[in-house]
């Protein structure tokens, strides 16, 4: 295999990014996945996205539109 | 009331940190690549008219290799004429190819080079913008600028008089986030305008003697729990890092936490005198063509437009004012005195939790109180100490431009240890036959009143439950413009057997340091002082206490960061006590006990001074 470089976007590893951690990924063009180059994670481009979903359960109020920032009794 | 103000800045980066280096791009690197310089231009272009358009004007903030650049120079000075835009000068963005040829180094934040290097290289871009624009800038600004350098601005070109200074807590976490290369810490500041001193750009002047002679922005507008947790970079004002938290929609490229955040800093103003403020600087890598991260150009373009189309509504509405940055140090120095503290009671807008916080900041302290913890005060900068450190080539500390803390509970631990061990912390802990509990355990709420020059927090009352007794405890925490101290009343009631006492404890297990990893404690005193005698501990890892009854204060001094931390009571029945660490626990003990009962309250004083 030659060198790896970057796939079509600068996907981050899904599974460092929960662990706090920004690592652009490489892309294996025989094997058609991206991997991880500090740990063990490979995927294709849709598990990547798939990956990156999950990365967000804890935004459970992503979609929330907030309108009240204190808990004091309205006035 | 008044208007909330932002400011927006842009810059024109000519080779743009992260569209240069990009992994694995397959192209050798080459700062003065012609595509990468138009690029770089164009999305200046671009972030200038979206601010326009939507009403709103700007900071450009000229970087040294922008300085050679005739068109970006032309664009400025008619931005300038056209918007009232005001032209600054940043010192961000020095590599370039002038740049690199002349100083032969790829060192590119201004606070780490030696300092005689700061001023050679400050004074070669500020004479360069001089023979450009014919005067000197009214603002400036970089991630971080030390007091050492700032005190040099300041005496050298009088005119300064607004500098972007500091990114609020980015320290271990963004080190750790950009997977251990990014070499720079600053956590420790203040998250929104303040004035520095002379002696330390984190901690703000107390009065016009320790004035630095500018008034300070951060570099953005920061949530202030989830940038404490996680990484700031994902979390502040800039549209496009919450792109890189991820947090927008990836049907719709929506992302109403954005909105969110700039209302929740909106709200503040109910906490201090009616100001509330905010801070845009986005930089041209991040909108750069090849997408970044998992987002495309065009969701990074949407989510600038959609960002400051935001604040440009909120100006139609009348309920903002956009400002440059000279203009808003103005205003900054007419609406604040030096005493008048900066306040956020802050609630989670992510998690979906009501975790809420309370973040106080003067020229004595930088404090948090978490309600989530029952009250409990979970970070704790000494500013009264006014900490001389020298940040850059040359110092102790080339990289470390953190203010320490005596509590962080992200790095120290906090109430929850493995296995063995305290964390840093200022609670309360109460017992009653046999069994213990600590007001960390209590989830609660607080209420902000104002009272002259007393910022009060009233939390809701928490219940204690033990076998054989139940009652309530509510605490309220009292902060005094210009005091230097944190005052914590307890007040017990509702007891299940109004004839029960129980044993109360109020303290704080503390350290300093300014990352994850422990410092040496030796040389730390730890003291006990009674009426007619003294309690001494020389730290020496050896888990020794030391009590007293009556106690009038406990207090320890550490001698590493010119501080002295103490609390007392007035209460005669209060007994004081010391507690050394040991290996395993690098930390020391300050408390009081005390036996309470039904209807019966407690109250301690934390203060903080300088000690050297």
């Amino acid at each position: 295999m030659s060198q790896a470089g970057k796939g079509k976007l600068n996907y981050r590893c899904p599974s460092c990014f929960m662990r706090d951690l920004d690592i652009d990924m490489f892309y294996d063009k025989e094997k058609k996945e991206y991997y991880c180059i500090r740990c063990q994670y490979t995927g294709t481009e849709q598990d990547v996205l798939e990956k990156n979903e999950i990365a967000r359960f804890r935004y459970k109020a992503m979609q929330i539109r907030y309108t009240k920032f204190d808990f004091d009794e309205p006035d | 009331m008044d208007k909330f103000i932002v400011n927006i800045i842009h810059r024109p980066e000519m080779a743009p940190e992260y569209a240069e280096k990009v992994t694995g791009n397959g192209k050798k690197e080459d700062i003065g690549r012609k595509s990468l310089l138009d690029e770089s231009l164009d999305i200046f272009k671009i972030q200038q008219e979206i601010a326009h358009k939507n009403g709103l004007k700007t900071t450009i903030q000229m970087t040294y290799a922008s300085l050679f650049c005739e068109e970006v120079v032309e664009l400025a000075k008619q931005d300038h004429e056209m918007y009232g835009d005001e032209i600054a000068l940043s010192l961000l963005g020095l590599p370039c190819k002038e740049f690199r040829e002349k100083y032969k180094t790829k060192e590119f934040c201004i606070w780490m080079f030696s300092l005689e290097d700061k001023k050679a290289i400050v004074d070669d871009v500020f004479g360069k913008f001089r023979n450009i624009f014919g005067c000197y800038p009214e603002s400036t600004g970089s991630y971080y600028l030390d007091a050492e350098l700032i005190n040099y601005i300041k005496k050298t070109y009088p005119c300064v008089k607004c500098a972007v200074a500091t990114c609020w807590e980015e320290g271990p976490k963004a080190y750790h986030t950009c997977n251990n290369s990014w070499y720079t810490f600053m956590d420790g500041g203040p998250w929104a305008p303040w004035i520095p001193s002379k002696a330390n750009t984190h901690a703000p002047a107390a009065d016009e003697a320790e004035d630095s002679g500018i008034v300070a922005i951060p570099h953005l507008s920061r949530d202030l729990i989830a940038s404490y947790d996680g990484n700031g970079s994902n979390f502040g004002t800039h549209p496009q890092n919450i792109l890189r938290g991820m947090i927008y929609d990836t049907d719709t490229w929506e992302f109403p936490y954005l909105y969110n955040l700039i209302d929740q800093y909106r709200d503040l103003e109910k906490y201090n005198n009616g100001y509330a403020y905010n801070m845009v600087f986005v930089g041209p890598g991040w909108m750069n063509k090849m997408g970044r991260w998992e987002a495309p150009y065009e969701l990074l373009k949407k989510s600038y437009e959609d960002g400051l189309a935001y604040y440009g509504n909120l100006k139609k509405e009348g309920l903002l004012e956009d400002m440059t940055m000279a203009e808003f140090a103005d205003h900054y120095r007419q609406k604040k005195t030096y005493q008048e503290p900066e306040c956020a009671l802050w609630r989670d807008i992510l998690y979906g939790s009501e975790k809420q916080l309370f973040w106080y900041c003067d020229p004595y302290m930088r404090a948090c109180v978490n309600m989530d913890q029952g009250g409990a005060i979970v970070d704790l900068r000494n500013y009264a100490a006014k900490l001389k450190w020298p940040v850059g080539i040359g110092t102790k500390h080339i990289t470390d431009a953190s203010y320490p803390f005596l509590i962080q509970e992200k790095y120290r631990a906090g109430y929850f240890t493995h296995y063995a061990g305290e964390g840093t912390i200022r609670s309360a802990k109460v017992a009653y036959q046999g069994e213990e509990a600590d007001l960390c355990q209590c989830r609660t709420k607080a209420h902000f009143t104002q009272d002259g020059k007393n910022r009060i927090l009233t939390l809701d009352p928490v219940e204690i439950e033990f076998s054989a007794l139940k009652f309530k405890v509510q605490s309220i925490v009292s902060f005094e413009e210009g005091s230097s101290e944190i005052r914590i009343r307890r007040v017990l009631s509702n007891f299940s057997d109004p004839a029960a006492r129980v044993s109360w404890k109020e303290y704080m297990v503390a350290t300093y340091g300014t990352t994850e990893y422990p410092e040496d404690m030796t040389g730390i005193t730890l003291g006990c002082d009674g009426r007619e005698s003294e309690e001494l501990l020389q730290y020496q890892y050896q888990c020794r206490i030391r009590e007293m009854a009556g106690a009038e204060k406990v207090w320890a001094v550490i001698p590493q960061i010119d501080t002295k931390v103490s609390i007392e009571t007035d209460n005669k029945r209060a007994q004081g006590y010391i507690q050394e660490g040991y290996a395993f626990s690098p930390m020391f003990t300050l408390g009081y006990s005390i036996e309470l009962g039904d209807k019966e309250e407690f109250s301690t004083c934390l203060r903080l001074e300088k000690e050297n």
